[in-house]
């Protein structure tokens, strides 16, 4: 940082108070909060109240065209006894665990690869985020589709390798349901993670790994104690994103299963919209929405102390 | 890993590994190219191999384009994702200014909020949003979407703005200070042209998840002239327990392409914003 | 369609960003204007006639205008939700399966012109009655079913002999074993859709006697002998006459899985019959429709009545319920039901021999079907308890879970258990 002659003069000079009105408002603090009232405000207005009436909601025994009662936390007693609640809990932590294990293995390896020069790849760096681009709804039907064991592509491999016909029913068995929405999930998000890791990858200056080769690092050594350690910020932020997305995902069971079979992939998101869209009751919905914030919450905490520590 | 320069060894260290993400990425849109492209007939054929295309027709496409509202939809989707980045980055640009360049009381506490105000999931906001937009009768108007998606986005950006302006070297900034320009003009003239890759990279990441919003334009918005393209798709293009295939990959792939474009112009921007903010910040 | 949405969108291009897009609804046109909420006919033609025929008419004779305004199938509930919520967005609605009786103190009380169409066309069926009766008072007036049948593929039955459709559930069941073994399975959807699994599911159960909760709306009994007959059948009939994908079916799945020519028996509404028609000739030529097999307890169907409520307060109600009437009568309602084929079966008996049922005769079971249905977890009444059973899918997933291998006693006393929470029984 250079800093200029007159720079020093002028901090050597005791500063005037500028008591005028244009002063104060040049004040730090003043400043500060006048110009984050704008999207404070928005955020209250939108975010903060929803939230506050959620939590009420939660808290009343609400049904649409009905006005609620309070009943404290009867709503939230009938999800604990609810085997369904239970397993829809344990979905979206499956799912979410596996498919960001997933897109974290698969970018770095996709970052890797693609930290080379050759030929159109700029091209194929945007096509490779299609995946991330294409809205979800209408992905999911194309595999909808592809998941039809009449039609499946896997399908017809597993038939010719003599594979009892009509093969696995990648929808319609619990087991292979989830990891059909693990798949389809990760498939969309690994581009991204993959992208975002390459950018990551070609900040790493090329000397530090020149330095580790002269003092005789194999490949897989530099991987792990240049690359990896600088990688860290950019992969906690990624995977905080990834996360919360894949925790809170609505549209991508709406459409393919919607919960089925039998719950195996219903998540919070669907079952929430089901109980207060499909059933009308508001208050036990909103509950069922809200237990996805201590969940998710433990997930970060988790998450980053992990990361600081490794 | 291979290092060699030799054509083998370039095949197997790059476009081995390359072209096997590229075929994952890209083999469902194959399909949905394909399936667009199928007369029904053909398609539903089970007997026949799915991947290959035996006579090409474009009867899905002009269904799409003349029997649904589909360009309807499109323009909405396009509108609503402009408008909302757009707010989305002036409210965010004004949330991270200060706490990336001022020192206040309370910084921290805004910081902490923000994020956390990232955390609170969609599932959880639409029913009380719903009211919200119910009160102030904006159901089935676009500006119900224009105001609730920066919700998402708001929080999004401030971050990623955050990162990236406090890799913004501080010199300009307190030369126009000392020049007697006010925090104001220093903001506005001098720092945040200089910030367009993050505002790009930012925006383009708003826009994808704006236009790819799926809950709450699908309670919001139940009449079609008002749709967005995903609502609209999903919502019309099945009636009932009617999937119209054909038409559903057609407005896939139509709806896709244009955004596709345009990252194809700015991801070398999208990218350098992305990082430099995440790896110093 | 095509003009129009052309000129939509010009329209809204022209206005740009401040089009009309973007304000709220403001008030009302000068002359008066009663707006009709309904989802998106399946049928073209039934909407067309609407707009075209019967708005218009009405309008010259009143000098009221009808804005019929159109949602997208299965999108009504929740625009009935948030209207309800606000008060205000439509004057009437359509209005379906257990909705009438949530919202029922919302929903005018339209048993004047309930009883003066029964009185003319013949009487109600009861399952009208059900659908629309909340403690004693009509709250929205039947239109039409959109039944629930059998789909048979009449030339896969023939190769095995059989030339009409089984008459019950263990015929139907040895018919299915041997079709599968010929690769023509049955599909029957066992997952999370709406209207295909209750479809079959619920009258199964019923037809073997088996009942979620009394109609006291007090007692589960989902527990009986008569339940776990009906689970064991389904757990028989889905390992030796379905395949695996049915667990995961929705409501489109058995639709994708006829054209594909995957199945020779399923049960659905019209609409395979219609699509096969229209884009798969061959397919329908061969697609005939039958009443749901009987039970050792009866022959059942499920109910989905579509009906019209008028909001109770709307400023528009006493307008809307003119209107609501003149659409009732015979001279209305006839060739509206005529412009949709069969269809929607109508619930007044002076149809029961109309003319439309000649153009598919195929259509005919659904009106016979009529006076054996019932809504989704008969005989319990059908209130908010009822509607978080079926958003629950409890019953399905019973059926479904006992499919896949767990006990039926398993099954019952899981299903028992939510139901028992939701009923807040001890």
């Amino acid at each position: 940082m250079s800093i200029r002659t007159e720079s020093l003069i002028t901090l050597a000079r005791p500063r005037r108070r500028d008591v005028s009105f244009a002063g104060w408002l040049d004040r730090e603090a003043v400043f500060s909060w006048l110009m984050m009232a704008l999207p404070l405000l928005f955020l209250a207005a939108l975010v903060g109240y929803p939230l506050v009436y959620g939590v009420l909601l939660s808290l009343e025994d609400r049904s649409v065209g009905h006005t609620g009662h309070f009943v404290g936390f009867k709503n939230f007693i009938t999800d604990f006894h609810d085997p369904v609640f239970w397993r829809v809990a344990a979905n979206t932590f499956v799912y979410t665990i596996a498919a960001t294990l997933l897109k974290m293995v698969g970018g770095l390896g996709l970052a890797l690869a693609m930290n080379q020069d050759f030929w159109m790849k700029n091209l194929i760096r945007a096509l490779l985020l299609l995946p991330f681009i294409v809205p979800t709804v209408l992905s999911t039907v194309a595999w909808m589709w592809m998941l039809d064991p009449a039609f499946s592509v896997v399908n017809r491999i597993l038939i010719g390798l003599g594979v009892p016909k009509p093969g696995p029913s990648w929808l319609g068995t619990p087991l292979l349901a989830m990891f059909s929405i693990i798949m389809i999930n990760t498939w969309r998000g690994l581009p991204f993670y993959g992208i975002t890791l390459l950018a990551g990858l070609q900040t790493v200056p090329p000397e530090l790994y020149e330095a580790a080769t002269i003092d005789g690092a194999s490949g897989w050594q530099r991987f792990r104690f240049v690359t990896l350690p600088l990688l860290k910020p950019i992969i906690l932020i990624v995977t905080l994103f990834s996360v919360i997305f894949t925790f809170a995902d609505f549209q991508l069971v709406y459409v393919l299963t919607h919960g089925g079979p039998q719950n195996a992939t219903n998540l919070f998101a669907t079952y929430a919209f089901d109980i207060g869209m499909g059933a009308g009751q508001l208050g036990l919905g909103a509950s069922v929405a809200l237990m996805m914030l201590p969940a998710l919450a433990l997930l970060i905490v988790g998450l980053t102390l992990y990361m600081r520590r490794a | 890993m291979v290092t060699g320069h030799g054509r083998i060894a370039l095949f197997v260290r790059v476009w081995l590994p390359v072209g096997f993400f590229l075929v994952l990425a890209l083999f469902p849109f194959y399909w949905m190219a394909i399936t667009s492209l199928k007369a029904d007939s053909e398609l539903y054929n089970q007997r026949l191999m799915p991947l290959m295309l035996r006579h090409p027709t474009l009867q899905h496409y002009v269904d799409l384009l003349t029997q649904t509202n589909f360009l309807l939809w499109t323009w909405n989707t396009m509108l609503v994702a402009v408008v909302s980045t757009a707010i989305s980055l002036v409210l965010g640009t004004m949330l991270a200014y200060p706490l990336a360049r001022m020192r206040f009381a309370g910084a921290g506490l805004i910081a902490m909020t923000v994020a956390a105000i990232y955390l609170v999931p969609q599932p959880l906001l639409f029913l009380p949003l719903a009211d919200v937009i119910n009160r102030l009768d904006l159901g089935n108007t676009l500006t119900a979407v224009i105001l609730t998606y920066p919700t998402m986005l708001v929080p999004f950006c401030a971050w990623l703005l955050l990162g990236y302006f406090k890799t913004v070297p501080k010199e300009l900034e307190e030369a126009a200070r000392i020049d007697g320009a006010s925090r104001l003009q220093t903001m506005r003239q001098i720092f945040l042209p200089l910030c367009t890759p993050g505002f790009i990279s930012a925006g383009i990441f708003a826009f994808t998840l704006s236009q790819n919003e799926f809950l709450y334009a699908l309670i919001f918005l139940t009449k079609s002239s008002v749709r967005t393209v995903p609502v609209g798709v999903i919502a019309e293009l099945i009636r009932g327990d009617v999937f119209y295939w054909g038409q559903l990959m057609a407005g896939a792939l139509l709806g896709s392409i244009p955004v596709a474009l345009i990252y194809s112009f700015f991801v070398e921007h999208y990218v350098a914003g992305l990082t430099s903010g995440a790896v110093k910040g | 369609m095509s003009s129009a949405s052309r000129r939509d969108f010009l329209k809204v291009a022209m206005a740009g960003a401040a089009g009309a897009t973007f304000a709220p609804a403001r008030g009302r046109a000068a002359d008066k204007t009663v707006t009709f909420l309904h989802e998106t006919s399946f049928i073209p033609p039934f909407d067309d006639f609407f707009q075209k025929t019967l708005a218009p008419a009405y309008e010259k004779e009143t000098g009221v205008k009808v804005a019929y305004e159109l949602t997208s199938v299965g999108s009504s509930p929740t625009r009935i939700s948030t209207i309800i919520e606000t008060g205000s967005g439509a004057d009437i609605t359509i209005i379906f399966l257990l909705y009438p009786f949530l919202y029922a103190d919302k929903l005018m009380d339209v048993s004047d012109i309930a009883e003066e169409a029964g009185k003319q066309q013949g009487g109600w069926y009861d399952a009208a009655r059900e659908a629309a009766v909340v403690n004693g008072k009509w709250r929205a007036i039947p239109h039409s079913n959109i039944g629930q049948l059998m789909n048979w593929r009449t030339d896969w039955f023939a190769e095995i002999g059989v030339k009409t459709f089984p008459e019950t559930w263990e015929e139907l069941y040895e018919v299915g074993k041997k079709l599968k073994a010929r690769d023509h399975p049955f599909g029957f959807e066992l997952g999370h859709g709406f209207g295909d699994n209750h479809g079959w599911i619920y009258p199964l159960l019923w037809s073997y006697g088996g009942h979620e909760v009394e109609a006291d709306g007090k007692t589960v009994v989902i527990d009986s002998d008569e339940t776990a007959k009906a689970i064991d059948f389904a757990r028989k009939f889905f390992k030796d006459c379905m395949f695996d994908d049915v667990l995961g079916w929705t409501d489109p799945s058995n639709n994708k899985a006829w054209m594909a020519e995957q199945i020779s028996c399923t049960n659905n509404a019209e609409s395979i019959l219609w699509f096969a028609n229209r884009h798969f000739p061959d397919i329908g030529k061969v697609t005939d429709q039958a009443q749901n097999p009987q039970g050792p307890k009866g022959r059942f169907h499920l109910l989905d009545c579509q009906s019209h409520a008028i909001f109770d307060f709307s400023p528009q109600k006493e307008e809307a319920h003119k209107f609501l009437r003149w659409l009732t009568a015979e001279k209305q309602l006839g060739p509206w039901y005529a412009s949709a084929d069969s269809y929607y079966q109508p619930f007044l008996r002076a149809y029961d021999n109309a003319p439309m049922w000649q153009v598919e005769p195929r259509n005919i079971p659904y009106r016979d079907a009529m006076a054996t249905a019932h809504l989704p977890g008969w005989p319990a009444p059908p209130d908010r308890r009822l509607a978080e059973s079926v958003a629950k899918y409890v019953i399905v997933d019973m059926f479904a879970k006992a499919c896949t291998g767990t006990s039926t006693k398993e099954v019952i006393k899981t299903a028992e258990g939510q139901l028992k929470d939701i009923y807040k029984t001890a």
